[in-house]
């Protein structure tokens, strides 16, 4: 069977080119809203599976699912810590093991001056290597001292979160003395000697225990111990699970919205992608008729305009990948419902998203497409020819 | 001459399935736009509805940082303040931790003195007085599990877990109704005396202290005034306050969206720029297709007013038709959508606002997408528009 030349399918869009840029402009805002719903929930969730490694320990109370509602003993964690030998351990004997509290405090944005809540965490020297954060700015807290270190997202974004700001902690002042690097939501975090912190803000106990194990199977082992030890109530759970873990809820109810937004505006944007194909092929009539008279199959002529919709669905597609693209890289901050505390990240346009946007447009112009196609394959030869 | 009404009719009828076309594109929008502006506005119920003679006192550090309990008894003395009532976030579940509601211990005997929108039948009152472990259940959330009063009611404490790790039980003794969208139909509430006697017997951890205080003023009270009272009270600690009215407080939890309310907003506004390319599509055409009729009308004497509001009525008709059908759609749907939303926006509801604004959205976009084809058809020469082909 031979097909018409599929140059004449995708010239006729150009001939009718006003018609054909309202329905790729159309299909494009489809496409781009899907798009931004797709990059704001892989911005969320990479910075999350990024930050986290596999062979880092995360100890929290049985039962709770995020260190905001968990609590360990200091006595406990001292226990945790001496009794599990697959602790990385420096020459001296030093666990590459920290204790930390974690709180979510008020502060003051800077655009609009709104209250926000900022993760603050309570932290021992190993936690900076345990975490991979890097000073960029200034230096460390002194242990013992009234100072903070902020992660580089607070800067620009949360009031006096700048080198030599003073965080305000109840009745007491905290001093910035140095900005720090994370590549997760540790970004986010003010970060301050734990000894420090646990006093001000009530938390007479540790959040979590993290530590630095030797492979990653040893988290398992650890957790395998744990569950029958009656001494020390803790669970166990790899950085990486624990913080993919924290992307669950907000990841499903923005691919639920997604792909509400996606087929409730999919269905206007076939509805009028049929009609501009249906005035296409009202005022060609008399062409299906010459092609017809050359002895083109209609299936074949059913073909070339389910192949000039995929055309145009496709141009609809990077029409919107296009109008998306400007979100890549913006920062924006939503709460982690998790934790109550709010995180900055930046809008990510992934293959994956690049992949679905432009395979939805291609559906779309393939269902738009579909029944005008079928009436130009049924056309009389003759009728169409008398068509004027 | 008169203005040839049924031409605009026989018009969209003369072509049924471009017509059928365009309009549902119209409602889906219209639908949608009906469906986010109403989850935006559910947002806002709570603050909308807050009573402006309530205030809430919290920690000025943090959510989660409890206040002592010695501050009630010094806020009750006050200047303009009625009566005080402890609230305390209890965070447990119920059998699974995916069954997320919110849970507060109370005072039970001043509850219903501060929130007069919460209902109670007279046996439930009675109960909730007497027994220690009682507990009342929104309407809402009584439905979704099947409460009913007698029932025993276990919750699983996290930050108030019991040390022997069996659940809290709680006695069901009535379900409540909330006449206002500031108290929702989703919630627990059971006795802060009883959480006080299982920590303070050494039972369950969790924080000794209360989580907000909350404040009805006495009656002429300036809230300003009494909250930068209460806040100057423990200026100096050992807990620093912030007291807000409960409206001030509501939005604390509705900003923590962040910028929620703005893409919404903006996906609003995306469906509706393309819907306007739609229609002005569908005009476009449709004028196209009809200049060999305008020829004829103008021949026959018409003006070309009357050509241009041709097409300008059969836009705007069209944009009515679909912009009303979406509405309806938006109302059939929102018991549907409401009871599925129920859990975290216990407050969906289509309002009138909102049926106006599509209606006259869809009416805006109907003159927009209507002038430009009418405009052009004004233009026409009459003998090439009887030219044209057919």
């Amino acid at each position: 069977m031979r097909l018409p030349p599929l140059s004449y399918n995708v010239r006729s869009l150009f001939v009718r080119w006003s018609s054909t840029l309202l329905t790729v402009i159309g299909i494009g805002a489809t496409v781009a809203v899907l798009s931004g719903v797709l990059a704001l929930q892989q911005g969320f969730s990479r910075l999350y599976t990024e930050g986290g490694r596999a062979d880092t320990a995360i100890f929290l109370r049985p039962g709770a699912t995020n260190e905001s509602e968990s609590a360990i003993q200091r006595e406990q964690a001292q226990i945790l810590i001496k009794e599990t030998p697959e602790i990385v351990r420096a020459d001296d004997g030093q666990a590459l093991a920290a204790g930390e509290i974690y709180l979510a405090v008020r502060q003051r944005k800077v655009d609009g001056g709104g209250e926000t809540n900022v993760a603050i965490r309570g932290v021992q020297p190993p936690s900076f290597e345990i975490a991979g954060v890097e000073i960029v700015e200034g230096r460390r807290f002194e242990l013992g001292n009234d100072e903070v270190v902020i992660g580089q997202s607070l800067v620009g974004r949360i009031q006096n979160c700048k080198l030599g700001g003073e965080i305000q902690l109840n009745t007491s002042p905290f001093k910035v003395v140095g900005i720090f690097r994370s590549a997760g939501p540790a970004g986010s975090e003010i970060w301050g000697d734990v000894d420090r912190l646990g006093p001000i803000l009530e938390r007479p106990n540790f959040s979590r225990v993290v530590a630095r194990v030797q492979k990653p199977e040893d988290v398992a082992a650890i957790a395998a111990r744990l569950d029958g030890d009656k001494r020390i109530p803790a669970k166990v759970i790899s950085e990486r699970a624990y913080l993919s873990a924290q992307t669950l809820f907000l990841s499903a109810t923005l691919v639920v919205l997604g792909t509400f937004l996606a087929v409730v505006m999919g269905a206007a944007a076939v509805f009028s992608g049929m009609n501009t194909m249906l005035a296409a092929l009202a005022s060609r009539t008399s062409e299906i008729g010459v092609l017809l008279a050359l002895g083109f199959r209609p299936f074949a002529i059913f073909l070339g305009f389910v192949f000039e919709s995929l055309v145009l669905g496709l141009l609809g597609g990077v029409a919107g990948v296009l109008m998306a693209l400007p979100l890549h890289g913006v920062r924006t901050g939503t709460t982690n419902f998790q934790t109550f505390t709010e995180v900055a990240f930046a809008f990510q346009i992934t293959p994956p998203v690049l992949v679905v946007a432009v395979g939805f447009s291609m559906i779309l112009g393939l269902v738009g497409g579909a029944l005008p196609a079928f009436r130009a394959a049924r056309m009389e030869p003759c009728e169409a020819l008398r068509h004027r | 001459m008169r203005f040839p009404w049924l031409l605009v009719v026989l018009n969209i009828v003369g072509h049924p399935l471009r017509a059928l076309l365009t309009l549902a594109s119209l409602t889906v929008a219209f639908f949608l736009l009906c469906v986010l502006t109403s989850v935006l506005g559910g947002l806002e119920a709570g603050i909308k509805a807050s009573a402006n003679d309530r205030l809430v006192v919290q920690s000025a550090v943090s959510l989660f940082v409890a206040l002592p309990q010695s501050y009630g008894g010094k806020i009750k003395t006050v200047d303009g303040v009625e009566e005080v009532v402890r609230w305390q976030w209890f965070g447990g579940y119920y059998q699974d931790p995916g069954n997320f509601f919110a849970q507060f211990a109370v005072d039970h005997d001043r509850l219903f003195d501060v929130y007069p929108e919460i209902k109670i039948d007279e046996a439930a009152a009675t109960a909730f007085a007497q027994k220690r472990t009682a507990c009342l259940v929104g309407k809402e959330l009584a439905r979704r599990y099947g409460f009913k009063p007698g029932d025993r009611l276990p919750l699983i404490g996290t930050i108030f877990a019991r040390l022997d790790g069996q659940a809290w039980d709680l006695d069901v003794v009535g379900i409540y109704e909330s006449t206002g969208a500031n108290v929702d139909q989703n919630t627990v509430f059971f006795r802060y005396d009883y959480l006080d006697e299982v920590r303070e017997a050494g039972l369950c951890g969790g924080p000794e202290g209360v989580g907000v205080y909350v404040l009805a003023l006495e009656e002429g009270a300036v809230p300003e005034g009494v909250a930068a009272r209460v806040d100057a009270l423990f200026q100096n600690g050992p807990q620093v306050v912030n007291t807000t009215t409960e409206a001030e407080f509501q939005r604390q939890f509705v900003s923590m969206l962040g910028n929620v309310p703005v893409f919404l907003g903006s996906i609003g506004g995306g469906v509706m720029f393309a819907i306007l390319l739609a229609v002005l599509n569908t005009m476009l055409m449709s004028a196209r297709e009809r200049t060999h009729d305008f020829g004829i009308l103008k021949a026959l004497g018409f003006q070309s007013g009357v050509v241009f509001a041709l097409l300008l009525f059969e836009s705007i008709g069209l944009c009515l038709v679909g912009g009303v059908a979406g509405i309806t759609l938006a109302l059939i749907t929102a018991p549907v959508l409401g009871a599925g939303l129920s859990s975290i926006l216990p407050n969906y509801a289509i309002a009138q606002e909102t049926q106006l604004m599509a209606l006259g959205l869809s009416g805006l976009i109907g003159v927009v997408a209507g002038v430009l084809p009418g405009l052009r058809a004004m233009q026409l020469e009459v003998v090439d528009a009887l030219r044209a082909e057919v």
